[in-house]
C-alpha cells in the first residue's frame, strides 16, 4: 500500500525523537532486521538481494577483462555503480544520474575500495596487458530508507560470493567455468546515521530521512579501521556527535557482520 | 564444453532441457511485493527474473504529455547490468526503448484508459536475470501488477515466445534455442479471453505454413501462462468466514521490535558502549 | 455464491442489470477489476479489492496538503489527480502535510474533485487503508464505524478515500482493528467477529439504530464542519454482509 508523508508523521518523528523514541519502536542504535539471499542472478558472477526492513535492494557483480591503468600495470580494479530506479519509489525519475544516485554509489564504493579488502594485485592477469575489473551495481526495488547500508551489505555479500571466471589462453572468458572466488581480506561495512530533532539514530526509514537535518556514514572493518566517511544533507554535527557515531558504527558494524556471515553460511 | 547444445530429435521428441515442444519453463508469480508501488509483481520464468511496478493513474507530467481523452500508458523496460552474460551498459539502449514501446502498446488496448483522462499509468519493469523471453516475462508480470493496482482492464495480457529451433516448432525458446542457426523467435502476447493479439514481433525466416501451425501452439501456451497469472492474483484472497478468534490473534500479536527487542538492546547498549571505546584505533 | 474474479473474467452470461466495475461484450458480462462478485445478486457487479479512490460528489474525504502556491493548496486525496483549494476557502493558512477534511461538492469529467467546506484537522492520527475497501469500515448504516467508536472510545472520521482519522481513546487498538478489517474486508461475518472481540475484552457495546439524535451528538465532539461519513447506495460502494 502506498504511504503518503503526512506532516503529522514528520513532526511526529521529530517529537518522538526528542522523547527518545522512533515510529517503529526501535532504539536509536538499533538496525532493522535484514535477510540476505545470495546468487539469485545466475548471469552475474556474484549477486545478493537484501531486505532491510521494507528496503529491498539487489547488488550484482560482473567480472570483465580490461587493460590496466598505465600507472598501475599490475593491478585490477573495482567499479561500483547504483541506479535509483523509479520502480522503487515514485520520487525517483528516469533520466540522467541524480546527485543522490551518484553519492550513494560513490560512498559505497569508497567504503569497500579504501578498506583495501580486495587485493588488486591478485586481480592481475598479465602485467601491462590484462587485469580483472569487478563491476558491482546495485538497485533498490523498494526504497524505504538507508540505501547506503543496504547497498554496502548486499554489495559486500556479492563481492564475497563472487566467482572468478576461467580464461582461455587468449585471456577471453570461458562461459560457465570458474576458478576460485574473489577472496576479500576484510569485511568493510557502512553504518549510516541521521540527526532528527537533535538526536542521532541509525538506519533511517524513508520517513525518518525526510524528517532529518543531516546524515553521516562511516565504513568500519573488523580489525578496527575506518575506511570511509561521508557527511550528507545540510545540517551539521558536533565533534562529539561524530565520535559517538564512529564508536557506534564499530559496534553495529560488528553485529551486522556477524548476522551477515551467519546468513551467508546457510 | 561446446557453446551450443543440440537436441537429438531423431532419438526422442525432447528439447535439450527435457521439455516437450509445447511445454513452458516453470513460471512463478507473486503480487503485491513492493509496498511503494500502487501495484506490483515479482515473476520468475525459467532463469528470467523480473520485477514489475505500477505507479498510477496519476497526473501526467510534463503537462504536454497529457491526453484529455484518456490515460497515457508508459512502460519503462530496463535490465540491470548483471542480468545478462556480457555486462550491460547502465543506461537504456535502443533495444530497451523499442521493447518499452511495444509493451506499452500491448497494454494500452487492454486498460480502460478512457476512464482516466489527463493521467499517466507508468509501468516499470526491471529484469535482474535473463535467459531469452525477458520481454514476454515482463509483459506477463506487468499485467498482474496492473490488476494488483486495481486498474480496470478488459482482460489480462498473457505472453510467451513461440518459434522454431533445430528444425522443430516450439514455444518458449530458451537462449540455447534462440542462438540456433535456424532460430525464429516470435514474442506473442494475447488477451486470453478473446484471443486478440496485442504483442507480435518476429526475428527469423518462417513459412506461412509454419506460422499457421504456431498460432494454436501460442494460444495454448498463453492459456497456460494465464492460469499462473490468475492463481497468483486470486491466492491472496480466501473467501473463508472470519471468527472472533481471528480478530484476537491479530490484535494480541506483539510486533517483533516491541517488547523483547527493546529489553535486549537496552542491556546490550550498556555492555557495548564500554567495549566500543577500546575497539577504535 | 461469492468468488474472486480477475479483470476480463466472466461474471454472468445472463441478462442482468449492470452494477459497478463490469462491462458487456458479446452479450456477456465481465469484470473490469480484481474483486468479488456474487452470482446470486440480481445485479451484476464486482466489488473491487484494490485501487485508488474514485471521487464521488457528497463523499467525505481526508486530504493531505502536498503543494503550496500563491493562489492556494494542492491536496492529495489518494485519487488520480490532486484537488485544489483556493486560499480564500480556508480560514487558516495551511502547510505541506496538514490534514483537511471536506465533502466533495463536484466531480468534473476529468475526475477532478472540488472540495467543499474544507476544514483543517487538528492533531489526531491517520490510519491509511486501501481506498476501495473503505466502505467496509463504515458498514451497513454505519454499523461498523459505530462499533469501532464504542470499542475503542476514539473520535473517528472515516474518509471515503482510504484515510481514517482518530483522536482520543485507544488509538493503538483502533489501528490494529482497522488493519484487520482492511485485510479481511471481503470475508463474511466480519462485523459480528469484531463485535464479539470487543465484548470479550469487556467493552460495552450498544449498537442503537441510527437516528437524527446520534448524528447531532457526534458533531459536537468532532471539529465543527467535519461530518461523519455515510454509506452511500450505488454501484461503486456496495457493502458485504
Amino acid at each position: 500500500m502506498r504511504q503518503t508523508i503526512l506532516e503529522n508523521d514528520l513532526s511526529k518523528v521529530v517529537e518522538l525523537a526528542k522523547q527518545g523514541k522512533r515510529l517503529d519502536g526501535r532504539a536509536f542504535d538499533e538496525m532493522r532486521d535484514f535477510t540476505i539471499e545470495l546468487g539469485k542472478c545466475e548471469n552475474a558472477e556474484g549477486s545478493a538481494r537484501i531486505m532491510l526492513g521494507q528496503t529491498e535492494l539487489i547488488a550484482g557483480i560482473k567480472m570483465g577483462v580490461d587493460k590496466p591503468y598505465p600507472d598501475s600495470p599490475d593491478e585490477g580494479a573495482i567499479s561500483v555503480g547504483a541506479e535509483l530506479i523509479p520502480l522503487a519509489h515514485s520520487e525517483y525519475e528516469s533520466g540522467p544520474p541524480s546527485f543522490d544516485e551518484i553519492e550513494v554509489a560513490r560512498v559505497v564504493d569508497r567504503g569497500i575500495r579504501e578498506s583495501k579488502s580486495i587485493d588488486f594485485a591478485k586481480l592481475c592477469i598479465k602485467e601491462g596487458e590484462a587485469v580483472w575489473v569487478a563491476f558491482m551495481d546495485f538497485y533498490p526495488m523498494n526504497a524505504d530508507g538507508n540505501l547506503f547500508d543496504a547497498g554496502a551489505i548486499a554489495g559486500l555479500a556479492a563481492f564475497m560470493s563472487a566467482k572468478v571466471p576461467k580464461l582461455n589462453d587468449k585471456n577471453k572468458i570461458i562461459k560457465h567455468e570458474y576458478e576460485g572466488k574473489l577472496e576479500l581480506k576484510r569485511m568493510p561495512l557502512l553504518t549510516s546515521f541521521v540527526k532528527v530533532g537533535g538526536k542521532i539514530m541509525v538506519d533511517a526509514t524513508y520517513v525518518e530521512e525526510k524528517a532529518a537535518e543531516a546524515r553521516f556514514s562511516v565504513s568500519t572493518t573488523e580489525d578496527g579501521y575506518m575506511a570511509a566517511m561521508q557527511k550528507g544533507m545540510g545540517g551539521s554535527f558536533s565533534v562529539d556527535e561524530i565520535n559517538y557515531m564512529i564508536d557506534k558504527a564499530f559496534v553495529i558494524g560488528a553485529e551486522t557482520r556477524k548476522k551477515l556471515l551467519k546468513q551467508m553460511k546457510q | 564444453m561446446t557453446e551450443e547444445k543440440i537436441p537429438d530429435y531423431k532419438k526422442d521428441k525432447k528439447r535439450v532441457d527435457g521439455r516437450k515442444m509445447d511445454e513452458l519453463r516453470p513460471i512463478s508469480i507473486k503480487v503485491g511485493v513492493l509496498p511503494n508501488a500502487d501495484g506490483s509483481a515479482y515473476l520468475e520464468w525459467g532463469q528470467n527474473k523480473v520485477y514489475a511496478a505500477v505507479h498510477g493513474p496519476r497526473e501526467a507530467l510534463p503537462k504536454h504529455t497529457q491526453n484529455p481523452y484518456k490515460a497515457v500508458v508508459k512502460v519503462n523496460y530496463r535490465m540491470t547490468t548483471f542480468s545478462v552474460p556480457e555486462r550491460k551498459q547502465p543506461r537504456p539502449n535502443r533495444r530497451d526503448m523499442e521493447i518499452s514501446k511495444v509493451l506499452g502498446e500491448a497494454l494500452d488496448k487492454v486498460i480502460f484508459t478512457e476512464q482516466f483522462p489527463n493521467t499517466e499509468i507508468s509501468v516499470y519493469v526491471e529484469v535482474i536475470d535473463s535467459n531469452a523471453g525477458s520481454r514476454v516475462a515482463c509483459l506477463t508480470a506487468a499485467s498482474c501488477a496492473l490488476a494488483n493496482a486495481g486498474i480496470p482492464m478488459r482482460d489480462l495480457v498473457a505472453a510467451t515466445g513461440i518459434g522454431k529451433a533445430f528444425g522443430e516448432l516450439i514455444v518458449d525458446l530458451d537462449k540455447n534455442e534462440e542462438d540456433a542457426p535456424d532460430a525464429v523467435d516470435i514474442p506473442f502476447g494475447i488477451m486470453p479471453n478473446s484471443g486478440e493479439i496485442v504483442l507480435l514481433q518476429m526475428d527469423g525466416l518462417l513459412t506461412k505454413e509454419e506460422w499457421d501451425k504456431l498460432v494454436p501452439m501460442g494460444m495454448k501456451a498463453c492459456a497456460d501462462v494465464y492460469a499462473v497469472q490468475k492463481k497468483a492474483l486470486q491466492e491472496k484472497f480466501s473467501l473463508s468466514e472470519v471468527s472472533e478468534k481471528n480478530v484476537e490473534a491479530v490484535i494480541e500479536a506483539k510486533p517483533k521490535q516491541d517488547k523483547e527487542a527493546k529489553a535486549k538492546t537496552d542491556a546490550k547498549t550498556e555492555k557495548k558502549d564500554s567495549k566500543a571505546k577500546k575497539v577504535r584505533k | 455464491m461469492k468468488r474472486v474474479v480477475i479483470p476480463g473474467e466472466m461474471v454472468s452470461d445472463q441478462r442482468k442489470r449492470l452494477g459497478g466495475n463490469v462491462f458487456v461484450s458479446n452479450g456477456k458480462i465481465y469484470s473490469k477489476v480484481l474483486g468479488i462478485s456474487d452470482e446470486s445478486d440480481e445485479k451484476a457487479s464486482v466489488i473491487p479489492l484494490e485501487g485508488k479512490y474514485f471521487p464521488q460528489a457528497e463523499d467525505v474525504v481526508i486530504g493531505v496538503v502536498s503543494r503550496v502556491v500563491f493562489a492556494g493548496y494542492g491536496v492529495n486525496i489518494n485519487s488520480f489527480t490532486e484537488s485544489f483549494i483556493p486560499k480564500s476557502a480556508m480560514r487558516e493558512d495551511l502547510r505541506i502535510g496538514d490534514l483537511v477534511s471536506s465533502k466533495i461538492s463536484y466531480v468534473n469529467e476529468l475526475r477532478e474533485a472540488e472540495l467543499g467546506f474544507p476544514r483543517k484537522m487538528f492533531g489526531g492520527d491517520v490510519i491509511e487503508v486501501t481506498p476501495v475497501r473503505t466502505p467496509r469500515l463504515i458498514g451497513k448504516n454505519g454499523s461498523m464505524l459505530e462499533l469501532l467508536k464504542q470499542g475503542t472510545g476514539c473520535d473517528i472520521v472515516v474518509g471515503k478515500n482510504g484515510r481514517v482519522w482518530a483522536r482520543n481513546g485507544n488509538i493503538d487498538l483502533l489501528r490494529k482493528v482497522v488493519m484487520f478489517i482492511n485485510d479481511n474486508s471481503y470475508k463474511s461475518n466480519l462485523t459480528n467477529s469484531v463485535e464479539a472481540f470487543f465484548k470479550a475484552e469487556g467493552i460495552q457495546i450498544n449498537i442503537a439504530p441510527k437516528g437524527e439524535k446520534k448524528v447531532a451528538e457526534e458533531s459536537e465532539v468532532l471539529d465543527a464542519g467535519s461530518e461523519e461519513s455515510e454509506v452511500l447506495g450505488g454501484a461503486e460502494s456496495e457493502e458485504l454482509n
